[in-house]
Order: C-alpha cells, then sequence, then structure tokens
C-alpha cells in the first residue's frame, strides 16, 4: 500500500492530536488526586495545560485550540460535569489562557521562551477562572483569592514550562522532526 | 542549586515577566489583607421581644467604660454590657427563673449566641460581610 506523503502527514497529525488529548485527559485526572486546594481554594498544578502548550508549538494555533477543547468537552463528558459550573470554570480558564499563550507566543515569539509563556498562561488561566466565578456566585468577595492564585501560578507555570520545552525539544530533534 | 539550573532555561524577557507577576502578587495580597479586613469587621447584634434589632460595631466596645445597654422584654429590663470586644448579659431581670444568659458570659467571636429565653432576647456578633461561606470547585 503506497500511501503519499500528504496523506502520511495529516493521518499523523490526527493520530498525534488524538494523543495529546488523551494525555491531557490522563493528566486533568492525575492532578485531581494531587490535593492543592488546601494551600488556596482553587489551585491546580496545571498539568493539562501541558498539552495544548505543546499542541500550540508543534503544530499551531487551530491544533492547540481543538486540543483544549476536546479535552475540556471530553472531560467534562467522562466526569459528568458537563454544563455544569465545573465545566464553565474550566473551560473559560483555559480559553484565555490559551489566547494569552498564543499572543506572547506569536507577537513575542523571539522574546519569551516556553517557560515565560506558560507562566503568562497559567496566571490568566486563574483570572478566567475567577471571573467566571465572580459571574456564577455574584459575590467580590471571591478576587480576595487572586494574588493568592497568582502567585501559585507561578511555580507551577514554570514547571509546565520546563516540561513543555524538554518535550518539544525532543520531538522536533533528530530522528523525530517530522511534525 | 535549583535556581542556577533554572537561569539556565530563563530569559532576560522570562525574569521580567515573573519578577513582575510575583510583585503584582504580593502587591494583591497586601491590598487585600487591608482591603478585605476593614470588610470583615465584627458587629454585636441584639434581638429584642419585638424583633427590634440593634448593631453594635464591636471596635467601638473599646474604651474606660464599659457599655450597658438595658434591653426590655416581657418580664423586665435585660442589661447588656459590651466592653473591650466582648459581650455578655450582665444583669438579667429578677423574674428569670435560671438566669441562662447571665451564666453564659462573655463572648468575643461570631459562632456563640447569649439567649434569654424568658425574656426573649438573642444576642451573637456576626462579621458585617458574612455572605461568602465557601467555595470549591
Amino acid at each position: 500500500m503506497i500511501l503519499d506523503g500528504y496523506l502520511m502527514k495529516s493521518i499523523q497529525r490526527m493520530i498525534i492530536i488524538a494523543l495529546l488529548v488523551s494525555i491531557g485527559l490522563i493528566l486533568h485526572f492525575v492532578e485531581s488526586m494531587i490535593p492543592m486546594s488546601f494551600i488556596v481554594p482553587g489551585a491546580r498544578l496545571g498539568l493539562a495545560n501541558i498539552v495544548s502548550l505543546l499542541a500550540l508549538v508543534l503544530y499551531g494555533f487551530k491544533e492547540g485550540l481543538l486540543v483544549l477543547l476536546l479535552r475540556v468537552l471530553l472531560g467534562s463528558f467522562l466526569a459528568g460535569t458537563f454544563m455544569t459550573i465545573n465545566f464553565y470554570l474550566s473551560i473559560s480558564g483555559g480559553l484565555l489562557s490559551f489566547f494569552a499563550m498564543s499572543l506572547l507566543y506569536y507577537c513575542f515569539k523571539k522574546k519569551f521562551s516556553l517557560i515565560g509563556v506558560s507562566v503568562f498562561g497559567s496566571t490568566f488561566h486563574n483570572i478566567g477562572q475567577l471571573i467566571t466565578a465572580y459571574w456564577i456566585i455574584n459575590n467580590p468577595g471571591i478576587f480576595y483569592y487572586l494574588p493568592y492564585l497568582v502567585l501559585m501560578a507561578v511555580p507551577t507555570g514554570i514547571g509546565v514550562g520546563l516540561v513543555t520545552y524538554f518535550t518539544s525539544r525532543y520531538l522536533l530533534s533528530g530522528s523525530y522532526r517530522r511534525f | 542549586m535549583v535556581m542556577e539550573k533554572l537561569d539556565k532555561y530563563l530569559n532576560r524577557y522570562d525574569k521580567f515577566l515573573i519578577i513582575s507577576i510575583l510583585l503584582l502578587g504580593i502587591l494583591g495580597v497586601l491590598f487585600s489583607a487591608v482591603f478585605f479586613k476593614e470588610r470583615a469587621e465584627m458587629v454585636i447584634i441584639i434581638r429584642d421581644a419585638g424583633g427590634k434589632v440593634k448593631r453594635i460595631p464591636l471596635r467601638n466596645t473599646y474604651g474606660e467604660e464599659p457599655f450597658l445597654i438595658p434591653v426590655d422584654g416581657p418580664i423586665g429590663i435585660s442589661i447588656v454590657e459590651a466592653y473591650n470586644g466582648r459581650v455578655r448579659m450582665k444583669k438579667a431581670p429578677e423574674r428569670d427563673p435560671e438566669m441562662v444568659c447571665e451564666k453564659t458570659g462573655w463572648i468575643d467571636q461570631p459562632g456563640p449566641m447569649i439567649i434569654c429565653v424568658p425574656n426573649q432576647i438573642a444576642i451573637w456578633i456576626e462579621k458585617k460581610d458574612a455572605e461568602l461561606d465557601g467555595i470549591s470547585w
């Protein structure tokens, strides 16, 4: 069987995106088992952010957005939280963080490394979540947590950025350079 | 050691971004510590037999002399005393058989409540802005 180069590439791309989505689902599940909320309510490691950032780096904006949306949708279907508060918080934080990361990645590509992009993204993840939470519970008291969440976002963002940096460097180098 | 290793992967724009986010976070913590403390002010609430409510901010009770508040009820006048951030029932009416409210003693935080059943008086302390109980997601 002979597949031409274009078909081969598009099949490979589809498979990699599917793999990233499933890795994201597992990471999301794993991080929900790590208790962080006792430090600040709502604090997360943001491990699932690795895959959307990775898709953004490997393929581009469209694919990154696709991975993010599929991950959040499938995750909420599996956990049974579709169209509940959890889902809204997750998707609003994810979208805002993804747009912030793309902005930094495309507009200031030469300046910021992936770690800076990731820290920026995780900060905006928290901001997006808190804005949605404010809409839902309608009490400005919730912004009390914002500075603490932002402080937490820096170390977790650095961690996510390092993981993405090493993974993408490996995938884009040597014999793996097929993207 | 960790910092030196991390230093290899960060350029100066990253460092600038991270430091400015950290600074904003610290400023926010300081700001909210001041801003929300004022909002979380405590008030003494005295509710009498007629359902009338008297509110006294807890910080107004500091002074040389204790505040004595007479409260009218079906069996007489009860005297509530507020002093240096605490409140108690100083004197229940003579006709009160058990004087439970007097025996309750001082309260100084939200939670416990002084109740005088015969005279239908309730005294408690609450946060001025006590809407946000808790959140989880």
